[in-house]
């Protein structure tokens, strides 16, 4: 297990309960796999330092946790997938 | 003639001009440009480099967006890396731009 740090940016345009929801689905999506979160931390809306997808305004979620390194690419390829991910990064932490 | 060739110089020739103005004699027309000595993450400890943290990474880029030299920011060789590392990081989550000018006002 180690230290990861994952942010990810969620479409703006989406209203309260489906973001909740998209936060939610990647919480319990970390938690499956044996991954403890320390914090979720919500930046909230903030503007693109560059349109990404032809928009300029994206939602901002920090989660500090600890994973399997080894699965580690599984969860970046499930992220991929969602198209409400404007975005990732998952840093090692030390 | 002189002049306008000093004038383009790239600031490359940095090192060598200090050496040339003494053989010269004559460096009226060369503007001073201060700059810092020390590296600022080693003389404050508490100033760490976090790619989360644009306000500081931003003072290490110029107004178009690229990262700025070490000759500039005084910045020792291995904190300079780890800012270029962390400008990176920060410019694929969009907290920095890749190019062109950005406003700071979500702070």
């Amino acid at each position: 297990m180690h230290k990861y740090e994952l942010i990810y940016i969620l479409q703006a345009d989406l209203d309260e309960a489906t973001l909740d929801a998209a936060v939610e689905t990647i919480d319990t999506l970390i938690k499956n796999n044996q991954g403890e979160i320390t914090k979720t931390d919500r930046w909230g809306k903030r503007k693109l330092a560059y349109p990404i997808q032809k928009t300029n305004e994206g939602y901002y979620v920090l989660v500090n946790f600890e994973y399997n390194p080894e699965e580690v690419a599984a969860l970046k390829r499930t992220m991929g997938f969602n198209e409400q991910i404007l975005r990732y990064s998952v840093v090692r932490v030390d | 003639m002189t002049d306008s060739r000093d004038y383009n110089r790239s600031d490359r020739s940095d090192r060598n001009d200090r050496n040339d103005s003494q053989g010269r004699g004559s460096n009226r027309n060369r503007r001073f440009v201060s700059r810092p000595k020390y590296c600022q993450f080693c003389s404050d400890k508490n100033l760490t480099i976090d790619y989360k943290n644009v306000e500081v990474l931003s003072r290490f880029i110029n107004e178009t967006g690229k990262i700025r030299p070490r000759r500039q920011t005084g910045t020792c060789a291995k904190h300079q890396r780890e800012i270029a590392k962390a400008i990176k990081n920060a410019r694929h989550i969009a907290l920095l731009p890749f190019e062109g000018d950005f406003w700071v006002e979500n702070h």
